[in-house]
């Protein structure tokens, strides 16, 4: 039987003599006499104790009554105002016939007839009459006088705390009323104290209080599972500028000036104007002609200062061209994860910022069928395990497929776009093979994982919600 | 987006299939099922095959895709014998003009709203909004040839179409719906493009609006079609488009003399492609008669050609083929993509993640170690939050939006902890203390790069706690730091660092002036810091040209 330290030493006290009040065990434990009586109860609910309790009621006579007392109660008074007989007119003369009148006619001291009020014989004091003079030594008068106002009673509860055989039987094979140990010292624990101490056992039926550790966002890990996967394939992380010239941004990417992509509708522009890299006619003479290759480009105009205009960069991409731009020669794979803008009103679903990953694989002989490869590999990966192409459009690749993964309580769901970048993307930049690349919008994997139906709240960052997101992410095979 | 809605009973007669087998085949040869109704589908198909933009067009593909019907279709074309002259005048307003005369048509109500629709969708994808091309389609009967293109007076008067009086060309630009819708296009010009038969009737004000007078309805038998634009091989895709899906409707084309040149033309293009470039490209090991035969499925002419070359005839309507590449993923599409091997390339390549990122991974986990939780602002913001509340003046060099669409974000954030303020804005009814850090982009003279901030909430936030974590961190990223009275008006004067390295100032910690707290309604004290990231040792410098 697990006791508790303070029903252990209520206990004890009890020990000493078997039974006693409350007030002399608060005494001895130095505890309020509150406690004592909740203690016994507990010793009570595990039949170590009895506990005996006894109300006492002290009477007190109200001003009323003591008046009544000295002079006795209005109908004593009334009967001891006249003879044998007397009209009743008469009596009704007596300042106390008022009150008196009915108790004479109820006690049935007097008979009334005929107007005339008779006295019966032999009238003795009445129980009332008794506890009036002296409240606390007759029980029965008690309730009449309390009906009629004149004495008052005020309970008073006494305890009296007895050992059960059973708690006798315990309490002389000897209580240990050392302190239980919480904390454990560093004294105790070297001196090897602990090993006699009375530890205390804690409730393991009673949740803690919650606490909060220092994390990363949930959407922060989602990206880091991604970032891990594609390191991890072998790919090369890219860093760059959220401000991006429309010449990186669009025209590098074999992107038509009168595109509607590029429109102020869609594309957040800036003011500032940049100067364009020096072989920039390269990209040109594509849009107009197709340069050296088998295009026939756009034809129609090609605008130097449509090209020098910044925009927040609305792809991946744009650091994906200006990575290949610097590093012309194979192999080249390389990834980012990274915010893009889109000039988008805010909803549910839409984002004027949101992140996208980009990959790329660009080297000799790699194919068509490597980038349904890489793609395959990556998502299942991801935890899609099911994945299907279908053909896609993008301005800057050819062919293009939009990989769709199974997700079982959606059923087929797109996820990004992916292709070979065109020829005349590539060729500007001096490049001889082939570039793989793929991307996908990172939020909408975070939705699936996450089991979101808003976007907004990655970014609003509800405190009480990545409190509460777990740190481990199941894939939605229920994997990691 | 082009969203196309086919009829299944239409799509069916032309395709020569079943409703089933179209719609499970459909989305292999490129696009995106919208709606699935009872007599008909709406079917989103890309931007770059506007051929694919009516019922006769998908009827056309599908034949080639499904077998039916293979190789190059034949749109024979006669001379009408009907002329077209252009004024020379529209040269800097709309001058090209393409046209051609369709007979034989046999409208219903069906089929009107489907070439209405076709119209509409080349408007926009060809078109650009009718800016780069605009297409008129006339009652021939009604007019008179040869017709003129001519660069008119702004007063000049006709009745334009779904109107009864006359009005004059300014009036219709800004009383007739479309006039309004399209008006920027040509109201700068001081002359109005307008075509009219030989007696001065008009025909249109392209490209804002038809003549009532040769209104097309069900009675209609034959057709002239205007298409004028500002580029000419948009006029010619769109004049090619809609010829051979009147063909293959049922109609015969007939060619149109404008100004010497006979339109139009719709004989293929032939390009030779090399089937060894082909099987590269794709990773397939494809013969030339194999390639040919998988060309044919998307209604290309292809033949075997010498040195393994492989003749290839382009339907005119094929507007998309700009490149060798266009035509192999066309074989790609026939193959059929769920039929490619799908194989890891066997370039090899290490992964190295980028310094900045090693640095933001570490400052991530110095901050989840201190036991603060991350956040993940926007980087858009505006003056009121970024600065205002934050008594700070906007500094040079601020990245501002030239159209924002919300008072919310009309710039780039230059720093993270008016954004932390904002978010414990956000959550200031939830548990304190709050502790949360951000680590991502600011931008500041167009260049990127990447700052800390971090932030205390709770009743015993002082400028001890930020003191001390901002010691500690900086200790942890390696930084050798001195620390000096800041000025800093966003935190509490006597209670604020400013962090230097190397002489100069990277960073400030410190109470968060009350102010500041008052603006941000929040109740509590706040101890925070921020940190230009460039400062860390092993921080790359980046380009910072756009």
């Amino acid at each position: 039987m697990d006791l508790t330290q303070n029903e252990k030493r209520l206990l004890a006290a009890l020990g000493n003599t078997g039974d006693a009040d409350p007030a002399a065990l608060a005494d001895t434990l130095s505890v309020p006499e509150d406690a004592v009586i909740q203690y016994a109860h507990l010793l009570e609910d595990r039949g170590l104790a009895t506990i005996e309790r006894t109300v006492v009621t002290d009477y007190e006579l109200t001003d009323e009554g003591k008046r009544y007392a000295e002079e006795g109660l209005p109908e004593r008074q009334l009967l001891e105002s006249f003879g044998s007989r007397i009209p009743l007119a008469e009596l009704s003369l007596h300042p106390l016939s008022r009150i008196g009148i009915g108790h004479l006619r109820k006690k049935g001291w007097v008979t009334i007839r005929d107007g005339i009020v008779e006295k019966s014989p032999a009238i003795a004091p009445g129980d009332d009459e008794r506890a009036l003079q002296d409240p606390s030594s007759n029980e029965k008068g008690i309730p009449e006088l309390r009906k009629r106002g004149l004495v008052t009673g005020t309970e008073t509860v006494t305890y009296r705390i007895s050992l059960t055989p059973a708690g006798s039987v315990l309490v002389r094979s000897g209580i240990d009323t050392r302190e239980e140990v919480g904390t454990l010292t560093r004294e105790q624990i070297i001196s090897r104290e602990w090993q006699s101490l009375p530890l205390r056992k804690y409730n393991i039926g009673k949740r803690p209080r919650r606490v909060y550790p220092g994390k990363l966002h949930p959407y922060q890990r989602l990206i880091e599972e991604m970032r891990q996967i594609l390191l991890q394939m072998g790919f090369t992380e890219i860093y760059g500028g959220l401000v991006q010239s429309a010449f990186w941004n669009f025209d590098a990417l074999f992107q038509p000036q009168d595109h509607p992509a590029r429109e102020m509708q869609d594309t957040f522009y800036l003011k500032e104007r940049v100067t364009l890299p020096c072989d920039f006619g390269k990209v040109r003479d594509m849009h107009l002609h197709g340069g050296t290759t088998s295009s026939t480009g756009w034809g129609g105009k090609w605008s130097e200062e449509k090209a020098a205009q910044c925009v927040l960069r609305t792809h991946s991409t744009s650091l994906s061209i200006r990575h290949l731009a610097d590093h012309t020669r194979p192999p080249v794979k390389a990834f980012c994860i990274s915010r893009v803008y889109r000039r988008e009103a805010i909803d549910p679903t839409h984002l004027p910022e949101f992140e996208q990953l980009e990959g790329i694989v660009m080297d000799e002989g790699v194919n068509f069928s490597h980038l349904l490869g890489y793609l395959k590999e990556f998502y299942r990966r991801m935890g899609f395990s099911d994945v299907r192409f279908r053909p896609g459009y993008f301005p800057y690749t050819e062919p293009s497929v939009e990989p769709e993964v199974y997700v079982p309580s959606l059923g087929w769901v797109e996820m990004g776009g992916a292709g070979i970048f065109r020829e005349e993307v590539t060729a500007p930049l001096g490049l001889t093979c082939p570039v793989l690349a793929w991307g996908l919008g990172v939020s909408r994997i975070a939705m699936l994982r996450l089991g979101l139906k808003d976007l907004r709240l990655l970014y609003r960052s509800d405190i009480d919600w990545v409190r509460d997101q777990p740190s481990l992410i199941p894939d939605l095979q229920g994997g990691t | 987006m082009a969203i196309i809605s086919l009829s299944y009973r239409y799509l069916e007669r032309l395709t020569g299939a079943d409703r089933d087998l179209i719609l499970s085949r459909l989305p292999m040869i490129g696009s995106d099922m919208e709606r699935v109704e009872d007599d008909h589908c709406d079917v989103e198909f890309f931007p770059n095959r506007p051929d694919l933009f009516s019922v006769e067009g998908v009827a056309r593909a599908m034949r080639g895709f499904l077998g039916i019907e293979t190789g190059l279709p034949d749109y024979p074309v006669t001379p009408s014998g009907i002329r077209f002259t252009v004024d020379p005048a529209l040269g800097p307003i709309r001058p090209y003009l393409g046209s051609a005369v369709i007979r034989g048509v046999s409208f219903d109500d069906e089929s009107i709203l489907s070439i209405m629709a076709l119209q509409e969708a080349l408007h926009w994808a060809v078109g650009r909004g009718r800016s780069k091309v605009a297409i008129g389609i006339h009652d021939l009967d009604a007019v008179t040839p040869p017709f003129h293109y001519r660069a008119a007076e702004r007063s000049h008067r006709f009745v334009p179409l779904d109107f009864t009086e006359e009005m004059t060309m300014e009036e219709i630009l800004s009383v007739h719906p479309k006039g309004k819708m399209y008006s920027s296009i040509v109201n700068d010009f001081p002359r109005f493009p307008l075509i009219t038969d030989d007696r001065g009737q008009v025909l249109s004000f392209p490209p804002i609006i038809n003549g009532e007078l040769t209104r097309v309805t069900t009675e209609t038998k034959n057709l002239l079609l205007d298409t004028t634009g500002t580029d000419e091989r948009a006029v010619r895709t769109a004049v090619t488009i809609i010829c051979t899906a009147m063909a293959e409707s049922g109609a015969t084309i007939e060619s149109v003399s404008v100004e010497g040149t006979q339109w139009p033309d719709l004989r293929p293009q032939t390009r030779y492609v090399h089937a060894g470039e082909c099987n590269r490209l794709l990773g397939t090991t494809l013969s030339q008669e194999e390639l040919s035969a998988l060309l044919h499925k998307m209604r290309f002419g292809a033949a075997p050609a010498a040195d393994g070359a492989i003749r290839v005839d382009v339907p005119c309507y094929r507007a998309d083929i700009m490149h060798d590449w266009d035509i192999f993923e066309d074989v790609a599409i026939a193959y059929g993509y769920e039929h490619f091997p799908a194989g890891i390339s066997p370039t090899f390549a290490i992964g190295t993640p980028h310094p900045v990122s090693v640095i933001s991974g570490v400052v991530r986990q110095v901050m989840t170690g201190f036991g603060f939780l991350e956040v993940i602002p926007f980087t858009l913001s505006n003056e009121e939050v970024m600065y205002t509340r934050m008594q700070r003046t906007a500094p040079a060099g601020v990245t501002r939006v030239l159209y924002p669409i919300t008072e919310d974000h009309t710039l780039v954030r230059t720093d993270l902890l008016p954004l932390l303020l904002e978010i414990c804005q956000f959550n200031r009814h939830r548990e304190l203390p709050q502790r949360i850090f951000c680590v991502g982009d600011v931008v500041s003279d167009l260049a990127t790069y990447q700052k800390l901030a971090w932030l205390s909430i709770h009743p015993g936030a002082d400028f001890s706690e930020a003191y001390a974590t901002a010691d500690a961190f900086c200790h942890e990223l390696g930084l050798a730091i001195t620390v000096q009275e800041s000025e800093d008006p966003a935190f509490l004067g006597g209670r604020r660092g400013a962090i230097m390295v190397n002489g100069m100032p990277a960073g400030v910690f410190g109470e968060i002036n009350p102010g500041v707290l008052n603006g941000f309604e929040l109740e509590h004290p706040v101890a925070a810091m921020e940190l230009d990231l460039r400062v860390v040792p092993g921080y790359p410098a980046l380009p910072g040209t756009p």
